[in-house]
């Protein structure tokens, strides 16, 4: 039977309607809506709104606080790409190149995080931090390093770096089974030719996975920057709620204490809007940099 | 043709079910004047439940039910009720009856929204059981705006500080009335116990701002100084006064009193730390026991006093804490809401409240010592409150708003973390009540 026009475009549109009114609904109306009500002085709380233009995008830029959010933000998204990458990097290689007979298990093991939610990640390090019971205080302690035991996320200088441990165990197992995927469609041929022209284990590394993985840590690297710069607020909240005096704030957590906690919900959706723009920014800057020319052998 | 036909079935059901969950029907029939003019209708109650727990709200409402057959309530309780019911305010949809406490409601901003019925009239016309009228018998009087009256204070609670009487009986600690005693005291605990003897919730500096500032700044200046420091009156903050109580702070941290860790603490942390005698010194309010009822270690003694925040020439002070009932602007069922809320405002209920909650209910002339169910931190606390001789009962206008709470909070945790001096500390929340001011033009 030969389809018609009619019926095959029945059929593409039987396919994409449906998807597209949900992601019009749950995505499209929300973005816009958000737009809309940054516009206006509103509590989030009644029907009274009133238009004020560009009033809480003044206030945005006067803000002395909005620029300490967005430096723990790229601070958050700086040292976790380093953090999972090369750690992630590391175990996946340790995992397929060096034959270790327990990997399956080491492979649950790093992945066990990813299937926990990240609230329940957060109260379970608070746990491990707390100043007085902690399995971090308590651990130095034992080793004769009480000088260095501190309240950890009631400290303003510490809380951030602490927050930054929890977001690096809880994502290297994802990335390191991606890398893994990655490294495994490697053919075996060209680590035996590199042995016989004598090169090292290093070399190896360097000159043949690094460049055929490339496009699954580039993936990654992306992938990190988008859940940070959206999803980072979590962890903050659970643990340290922005605190103590603003030091482990970031945009996400900032939004929210101004649009529940202190009843500016326009003001918290000019926020949203905000982390938006840097999001995509952000997003297309590190693809800029990313680019690299797809290699084979 | 067949397959077009199923094709365009398809589709039209896809639209259909988004378009019917988007639009569901909430048009209300059911009439709210029942037979022989009785009330009757849906009665929608919203109620946070919290540290006082939802058994008292249980009983009444059960009582009211059994009083009033013909309405049929609706409740909407928990812990996270203000969220979830936030969506109905917002739509002009609201319940009618609402019970203002917990995270996410503000009684302030519910007031500026236009959301809550001027009750200024009717309640003038009600009378109590005794043939009182129940304007004349709170405790503390509704908050006022402008002369006008939109929620009824129900809960009559306070902040104060706590102590383990078993274990200051036992060591021989003195229970302080006034700031010098108070570092006496805790300086003997230091040595004593070998901990910090002062916790609070780091993560919610607010606990030390109303918990032990408020009832210092009322000591030192009164409602006055109270009042401009709750509104961000310029010069409040950084005013003598206010100076002067920040650098007893600042003396309690340069002496090690704190608890250093108190910084990543919420408050049940903080709450949990001070039973198990990591510290001894707490500020809440009086539903501390009731709150942690699950976790107090045996032979734990709840003491309670107003905290000792004051100048040895000034009385105890406190600033009573209200949370009120209110009725929605747009209440579907008022006349039941009014009933449900004069039902509610008995002596009966007042004393059954302090056996279900430990705190007390916002009416007077109710004699707890009769009570034998209510527990006895609670009597001696009413005892001393009700002393005029040893403690002094300030009102502050209204709660603090959240836009000028958080940034002076925030400042605060720095002092008390020692990252800042009293000085930076007035000058901080004196820009923070700047800025507040100029948010509200």
């Amino acid at each position: 039977m030969v389809q018609s026009k009619k019926q095959k475009y029945m059929f593409l549109a039987f396919c994409l309607v449906p998807t597209f009114i949900l992601f019009s609904i749950f995505t499209l109306y929300p973005l816009f809506s958000g737009l809309y009500y940054s516009f206006f002085d509103w509590s989030g709380s009644s029907s009274n709104k009133e238009f004020i233009g560009f009033a809480n995008y003044i206030k945005l830029f006067k803000d002395a606080i909005i620029p300490d959010t967005i430096m723990h933000d790229y601070f958050l998204v700086v040292t976790k790409i380093l953090g999972i990458m090369v750690l992630a990097m590391f175990f996946a290689v340790a995992l397929t190149q060096l034959k270790i007979k327990e990997a399956p298990f080491y492979r649950i093991v790093f992945f066990f995080p990813n299937i926990m939610s990240v609230v329940v990640i957060g109260i379970l390090w608070t746990f491990i931090y707390n100043p007085s019971l902690g399995l971090v205080n308590s651990g130095l302690e034992f080793l004769g390093l009480e000088g260095w035991a501190k309240p950890w996320l009631g400290d303003e200088k510490w809380a951030l770096p602490s927050i930054v441990l929890p977001a690096v165990w809880a994502g290297i197992g994802l990335f390191m089974l991606m890398l893994m995927g990655g490294i495994a469609n490697i053919s075996k041929s060209y680590y035996e030719a590199a042995r016989i022209d004598g090169a090292s284990e290093w070399q190896q590394f360097w000159k043949i996975t690094l460049p055929l993985v490339w496009p699954q840590v580039k993936v990654s690297i992306l992938y990190i920057v988008i859940t940070t710069l959206n999803g980072s607020f979590i962890l903050v909240q659970v643990m340290t709620g922005g605190g103590p005096n603003n030091s482990t704030h970031v945009m996400g957590s900032y939004l929210y204490q101004q649009a529940f906690k202190q009843y500016n919900f326009g003001y918290g959706a000019t926020i949203g809007v905000m982390i938006l723009v840097l999001s995509l920014i952000t997003v297309l800057f590190i693809q800029f940099l990313m680019r690299r020319e797809k290699v084979e052998y | 043709m067949e397959v077009k036909k199923r094709l365009w079935f398809m589709l039209m059901i896809t639209f259909l079910i988004t378009f019917v969950v988007a639009c569901s029907d909430d048009t209300d029939s059911s009439s709210n004047v029942g037979k022989d003019g009785e009330i009757a209708g849906d009665l929608e109650i919203q109620y946070f439940v919290g540290g006082y727990g939802d058994s008292w709200w249980k009983e009444v409402i059960a009582d009211f039910q059994e009083a009033y057959p013909d309405v049929n309530i609706i409740e909407h309780a928990g812990p996270n009720i203000n969220e979830e019911m936030r969506s109905r305010w917002v739509s002009n949809d609201p319940p009618d009856v609402v019970y203002i406490d917990g995270a996410g409601s503000s009684e302030t901003q519910m007031v500026e929204d236009g959301q809550l019925l001027d009750l200024t009239e009717w309640v003038a016309g009600i009378e109590l059981e005794g043939g009182d009228k129940l304007a004349d018998s709170f405790i503390v009087k509704p908050a006022d705006y402008d002369g006008k009256i939109y929620s009824l204070p129900l809960v009559f609670d306070t902040w104060g500080t706590w102590y383990d009487k078993a274990l200051f009986e036992e060591s021989g600690y003195t229970v302080p009335t006034n700031f010098d005693e108070f570092m006496e005291s805790m300086s003997e605990i230091k040595a004593g116990e070998g901990i910090d003897p002062f916790v609070t919730s780091g993560q919610h500096p607010y606990y030390f701002l109303r918990g032990m500032l408020y009832p210092a700044f009322a000591a030192a200046g009164g409602e006055e100084l109270l009042a401009d420091v709750i509104t961000g009156k310029e010069g409040a903050w950084s005013s003598e006064q206010v100076l002067e109580i920040m650098k007893r702070v600042e003396t309690m941290v340069e002496e090690g009193m704190f608890d250093s860790g108190l910084g990543a603490l919420n408050h049940t942390q903080s709450q949990m730390n001070f039973l198990l005698h990591e510290n001894t010194f707490i500020p809440v309010g009086f539903w501390l026991p009731n709150e942690m009822k699950n976790d107090i270690p045996e032979g734990f003694d709840f003491g309670f006093i107003p905290s000792p925040m004051n100048a040895a020439d000034e009385k105890y002070a406190i600033v009573p804490d209200l949370r009120p009932l209110a009725i929605a602007q747009e209440a579907e069922n008022p006349d039941a809401a009014k009933a449900f809320v004069e039902f509610v405002f008995t002596r009966e209920y007042a004393s059954s409240f302090s056996e279900h909650t430990g705190a007390i209910m916002n009416l007077n002339g109710v004699d707890l010592t009769q009570n034998e169910n209510v527990p006895e931190y609670l009597m001696e606390a009413n005892a001393m409150i009700n002393d005029p001789d040893l403690v002094q009962i300030y009102e502050k206008p209204h709660p603090m708003s959240a836009d000028l709470e958080t940034p002076i909070g925030n400042a605060l945790i720095s002092l008390m973390l020692g990252n800042m001096t009293a000085e930076e500390f007035v000058a901080e929340a004196e820009k923070a009540a700047e800025e507040y001011r100029t948010g509200l033009e």
